[in-house]
């Protein structure tokens, strides 16, 4: 925010800073445990009067001081330059908080550079034990530089009381200075071997190299179990939450905690090993072996460290972004863009939108993120996602990944950021609002003075989205139903459900040459129902996510009784290639392979499975074998969340503060596809999805509630980011089962009146026989949707791919749009004028939204 | 764009600025006699090479020192840059971040130098011709650092030229626009040359009174190397003078009357130095010369606070008090110089100890 930032693109996100710092601090550590093996192999070889050995002590001090003076020091000024270029923010609350512990540490660093020369240069000069003396005074001052410095870099991990004293001695003294001293100071001893190894290992003197391999192993060997100690203790000493994060919630971690790990038993082994004699080519190359682990062994440490400061560059201080923890709410609120001093763009315009993004990425990003380059390259880690969607997923990075901040300025500002990352630097688009082309359907007669029946038939589904990816993943697998019920007409009139057949035959063939899909309906008391129906429509151009089936009635002569057209809605255009890619330029939103295979990566990263090499073993991946879904009759792993709370539930955190455009990210809603899923009544007066289900939040709370109350603590955790928009606390949200608890028409049309509200608000169906799809009129047979159709696509519903799609049955029976019998027209099937509200009340008037 | 509003805000000190601005002042000046003493030695030292000495007595015992000399000017530059960030951070974190990609440079330059040192001070019987090169390159990257140093000073206190990273953010800008920038570096660098000579003469002179007799040459030599650098760098500094923006150098404000006063007072002392060099009397020279440097750095520092005054004055800077760790620091100070002083006279002692052991 303070400081202009240094544009480095493919160098960018820290790379500098690791190539220095983890050099140096592999050098630094040798400077310190270094100095007490130069004291101690000299006294081991006056005490055994050796002057080979002590010939050898002092090249090894020669090398000792080349390295740790050329390489260590400069390196060490170093780290202060790059630290002041890619953090200066940083920098400078540190500078001005420790300068006092960093002059000192000069002061030693001095002490350092004398001692050390005068050590080296006086070999052989002067009395043993006084020359031994000035090491030990090197060793000290070096030790007191590793003190010091220890302070400053275990504030930042843990910075103790300081953010609310901002006392020195609070920050240096902070709760990681102790076990870090030690850990370091053991490390330091431990290098000190692998340094020793590697001169002893080039010893001409077969006898003198032995002996001194064996000293330098011990090096390895003796310190090691203080070591391991201290780091426990290092461990135990961090907070709780930063322990968890560390070790369990980073999955970034774990490469270099396991690396860790994995070396120490390595040098155990190796220093075991090399107190026998061995082959002078194997002991040599085991030596730089042993240096290389080193420094991986290091290397992984300071990442560990590093990492566990995520998201603050100072803990509880600093975000890695610069913007102080305290300023956060400021900032959000006013922008980042009008917060910082270095930008060009205080306005986001049409004009500005992918330059202003690039200014707040280079605020907010680049100082962990390259472009393109080797350090947590971000082209590569956004790659699967859309401007919108990788808007989304800024909006709860922080959420489950924890190394990440919330983000820190204005929703607009997070759209333009998202604008350049996504478009900007991966050439990824929203898909484009579609242009549909009018389906027309051929509507079957109907002569109210004649005919006989009338078969009414719907999809209880108002839309069956399909996500399989054969071989991968099987998210929603297809199955499209009908419903069926034929009335023969009179002034009485009867519904028939025996001695009559009923077929239905898609339009169309079943794609790829195999024959159109067809089948019969089972009668089941009054309605005749066929579920499962294999309707698979692609996400293709073609795709077409409202094909049509004639329903046929037949008599047991197979004599056609009556006939009609129904739609199928099904739709492949799910929105998960926003976020977990896939799709190409021009693509439907949809799952793809690619898309499938993502969504396994990323789930196996979070909780720990290993579903792609599931899927990549040839097996297909389905949810439902371990989430419990209603829909199509799965009961999972009783331990795990069901389907709906667990899809919900996740992605409801990237969704937070949304209106309906949240569902439409998945859900076939939006003018992006061409299902476009509501197309009632409903919404040709402006309701969406929000008034019904309510805010995405409380759409996935009640669903997490009901889990949670259920046990399952991976509710809890999903629930902690959400807050909910219609109740007031969490507790008050109610708990609810998908596809059972669902709002319903006469949570707002009470008693059937014209409704006082728009929005169903906590309130839903108590159980699957009162949904609304399982409801029948006051005769207990006639299904409400047999005349009003199904949910989403009530009459008079618009489709807007095909004006008759939806209402082919007002059109066939009435020629019109209405609820069949509407505006009183209850000779459709009574072939007579009725006076009684039979069916339901309020029945028997003009329709009020023709 | 308004350059005050590109200044970030700076952080609270932990005392009062004029301890760190004592600190500040003290370290830089024996940061830059060190480091005009260890490139003005290469420099005299190539010059030595190029004029067909391959193996001098000079050359000689630059090649042993001068990793020496590398190691204690690094040293005695992190404490100025350590007080330098404390006082003016927001300036010269910006200034550094604007040149980024030359000031990280830096450090490799600085290590190859280094380690170019070590390879002229270990090698310097076996590379023969080679210590032209070897003498030559350490020189050039030498020079280079300095210029790039100087380069950051120089866009630090300039703001008004801060804009230009809108349009090159890379870390790639250089302040070359500056009217000062050059004077300034040339006059470090021959006033480098100068203390350079200065040494050489202290150096041989030292052998000389141990009763070297082929010592006396060389501090002849090194006496005209310093006098006459310094004679050139009076020119040098007049163009310098020159170059400052108008009103600086004034007598009508207090900051002003410091300023040129210390500017008169440093010239005033080059000329003793200048004349005792010549006659070889090094040790009168040395205090003249070290007294004009301290005079001369006195003035950069006050040169700096009249160019920064239209942004910022020290004053403004806020405090929040932390004076144990000072004291801290005070203690560390003390005993370590002490513990330095004895481990010196230690060395030497034992050392002498030992040659006196039949």
């Amino acid at each position: 925010m303070n400081y202009p930032v240094w544009q480095l693109d493919a160098f960018g996100g820290g790379l500098w800073i690791v190539l220095i710092a983890v050099f140096h601090v592999y050098i630094s550590h040798f400077a310190v445990g270094g100095g007490l093996f130069l004291v101690l192999a000299e006294r081991k070889a006056q005490r055994e009067n050796d002057p080979a050995m002590l010939d050898y002590v002092r090249a090894h001090a020669r090398f000792f001081l080349l390295l740790t003076m050329v390489a260590g020091s400069i390196t060490g000024v170093g780290i202060w330059f790059i630290m002041s270029l890619l953090n200066p923010a940083a920098t400078s609350i540190l500078v001005h908080t420790f300068v006092f512990a960093w002059a000192s540490e000069w002061v030693f660093f001095l002490i350092e550079i004398v001692a050390l020369f005068l050590y080296y240069a006086t070999f052989g000069r002067m009395e043993s034990g006084r020359h031994q003396a000035l090491g030990w005074i090197y060793f000290g001052a070096a030790w007191m530089s590793l003190v010091l410095i220890n302070g400053v870099i275990g504030f930042m991990l843990t910075p103790g009381a300081w953010p609310k004293d901002a006392n020195f001695w609070s920050g240096f003294f902070n709760p990681s200075f102790w076990p870090s001293l030690f850990f370091r100071t053991f490390l330091a001893l431990i290098i000190a071997g692998l340094f020793g190894l590697t001169t002893a290992a080039w010893l001409k003197d077969a006898r003198l190299r032995t002996v001194m391999t064996r000293f330098c192993a011990r090096w390895l060997l003796l310190p090691f179990v203080f070591f391991v100690a201290s780091a426990a203790w290092y461990r135990a000493a961090l907070p709780a939450e930063l322990q968890e994060m560390i070790f369990a919630r980073m999955p970034s971690m774990r490469p270099y905690v396991n690396g860790f790990f994995l070396c120490s038993p390595v040098l155990v082994v190796a220093g075991l090993l090399l107190i026998f004699r061995l082959p002078v080519g194997l002991a040599r190359a085991l030596a730089l072996a042993l240096l290389l682990i080193g420094q991986l062994y290091i290397g992984c440490f300071e990442f560990i460290r590093e990492g566990g400061r995520r998201p603050y560059i100072i803990r509880e201080v600093m975000y890695s972004t610069s913007i102080l923890k305290k300023d956060a709410d400021r900032v959000r609120q006013e922008g980042v863009l009008s917060s910082a001093k270095w930008v060009r763009h205080r306005e986001i315009t049409d004009a500005n939108r992918l330059a202003a993004g690039r200014e707040l990425y280079n605020l907010l990003c680049l100082a962990c993120h390259a472009v393109g380059g080797p350090m947590r390259d971000i082209k590569q880690l956004t790659a699967p996602f859309t401007p919108s969607g990788l808007d989304a997923m800024i909006s709860g990075m922080e959420v489950f990944y924890p190394a990440m901040p919330p983000f820190a300025g204005t929703p607009e500002e997070r759209a333009a950021l998202a604008l350049y990352v996504a478009q900007g630097l991966n050439g990824r688009s929203d898909p484009a609002p579609v242009a549909l082309v009018e389906k027309k359907v051929e509507i079957p007669a109907f002569d109210p003075a004649a005919s006989p029946f009338v078969l009414l038939a719907w999809s209880p589904q108002s839309m069956r989205s399909v996500a399989e990816v054969k071989g991968v993943l099987s998210l929603l697998p297809p199955g499209n139903s009908l419903r069926a019920q034929l009335i023969k007409r009179g002034e009485t009139p009867e519904l028939v459900n025996q001695g009559v057949a009923l077929s239905y035959r898609f339009a169309g063939d079943g794609g790829a040459g195999k024959p159109a899909i067809s089948g019969e309906l089972t009668a089941e008391e009054d309605v005749f129902v066929v579920d499962n129906i294999p309707l698979r429509p692609g996400v293709g151009p073609s795709a077409d996510p409202y094909p049509t089936a004639i329903i046929e009635a037949r008599d047991e002569s197979d004599a056609l009784l009556a006939e009609t057209t129904v739609v199928a809605p099904v739709s492949a255009e799910i929105g998960c290639s926003a976020c977990h890619g896939g799709a190409g330029q021009g693509d439907r939103p949809g799952l793809y392979r690619e898309t499938a295979l993502h969504i396994l990566r990323v789930h196996d990263r979070l909780s720990g499975t290993s579903l792609l090499a599931e899927a990549q073993g040839g097996a297909t991946v389905r949810c439902q074998s371990c989430h419990a879904d209603a829909l199509v009759k799965a009961q999972g792993d009783p331990a795990r969340l069901n389907l709906s709370a667990a899809i919900h539930g996740f992605h409801a955190n990237y969704l937070r503060g949304k209106g309906a455009e949240a569902c439409g990210f998945c859900h076939p809603s939006s003018n992006t596809v061409v299902a476009r899923c509501l197309r009632d009544i409903h919404a040709a007066v402006g309701m969406d999805c929000v008034n019904c289900h309510g805010a995405v939040e409380d759409h996935a709370l009640g669903l997490l509630q009901q889990e949670r109350r259920a046990g399952k603590g991976q509710a809890a955790a999903l629930m902690a980011h959400l807050r909910p928009r219609s109740a007031g606390g969490l507790e008050e949200v109610a708990p609810r089962q998908p596809w059972i608890n669902q709002p319903d028409c006469l949570h707002c049309h009470v008693d059937f009146q014209a409704p006082e509200t728009d929005t169903v608000v906590n309130a839903r169906t108590n159980d699957e026989q009162g949904l609304y799809r399982n409801r029948t009129d006051d005769s207990g047979r006639l299904f409400c949707a047999a005349c009003h159709s199904g949910a989403h696509a009530v009459y008079p519903a618009d489709n807007p791919s095909g004006a008759q799609l939806d209402v082919l049955q007002p059109l066939q029976y009435q020629g019109n749009r209405l609820p069949l019998g509407a505006n009183r027209n209850c000779a459709v099937c009574h072939t007579v004028a009725m006076a009684d509200e039979m069916h339901h009340a309020n029945s028997l008037r003009a329709f009020r939204n023709e | 764009m308004d350059p005050a509003a590109l200044i970030p805000i700076p952080d609270a000190i932990p005392v009062a600025w004029g301890w760190l601005q004592f600190f500040l002042l003290l370290t830089f000046f024996l940061h830059i006699v060190l480091m005009n003493a260890m490139l003005g030695a290469a420099f005299i030292a190539l010059v030595t090479h190029l004029r067909g000495g391959h193996a001098s007595p000079y050359t000689a015992a630059v090649a042993g020192n001068l990793p020496f000399a590398v190691a204690f000017t690094v040293n005695f530059g992190v404490a100025p840059l350590l007080f330098a960030q404390v006082l003016y951070g927001h300036f010269i974190y910006v200034s550094s971040i604007l040149m980024a990609v030359f000031w990280l440079s830096i450090i490799a330059l600085l290590i190859s130098a280094y380690a170019l040192a070590y390879v002229y001070k270990y090698q310097y019987a076996r590379l023969g011709n080679g210590r032209l090169p070897v003498a030559g390159l350490i020189t050039l990257l030498l020079l280079i650092v300095a210029f790039l140093f100087a380069s950051n000073l120089s866009l630090m206190q300039d703001p008004a030229r801060w804009s230009r990273y809108f349009d090159r953010p890379q870390g790639m800008l250089l302040n070359l626009a500056d009217p000062m920038l050059l004077p300034r570096y040339l006059h470090f660098m021959v006033s480098s040359v100068a203390v350079g000579g200065l040494t050489m003469a202290l150096f041989f002179d030292r052998k000389h009174r141990k009763g070297d007799p082929s010592a006396s040459p060389w501090v002849k030599q090194g006496c005209r190397w310093f006098a006459h650098a310094t004679l050139l760098n009076v020119a040098v500094g007049l163009w310098f003078l020159v170059a400052l923006p108008k009103g600086v150098l004034t007598v009508s404000t207090t900051a002003g009357l410091l300023l040129t006063a210390s500017l008169a007072c440093g010239v005033l002392l080059a000329a003793p130095a200048v004349a005792f060099a010549l006659a070889g009397r090094v040790m009168p020279a040395t205090w003249c010369g070290l007294g004009a440097i301290a005079l001369m750095i006195l003035a950069r520092g006050l040169l700096r606070a009249a160019l920064l005054a239209p942004w910022f004055s020290l004053s403004q800077l806020p405090v929040r008090a932390s004076y144990s760790s000072f004291t801290f620091f005070l203690f560390f100070l003390v005993a370590g110089l002490a513990l330095i002083v004895w481990m010196v006279r230690f060395t030497l002692r034992s050392c002498a100890a030992r040659e006196a052991r039949p």
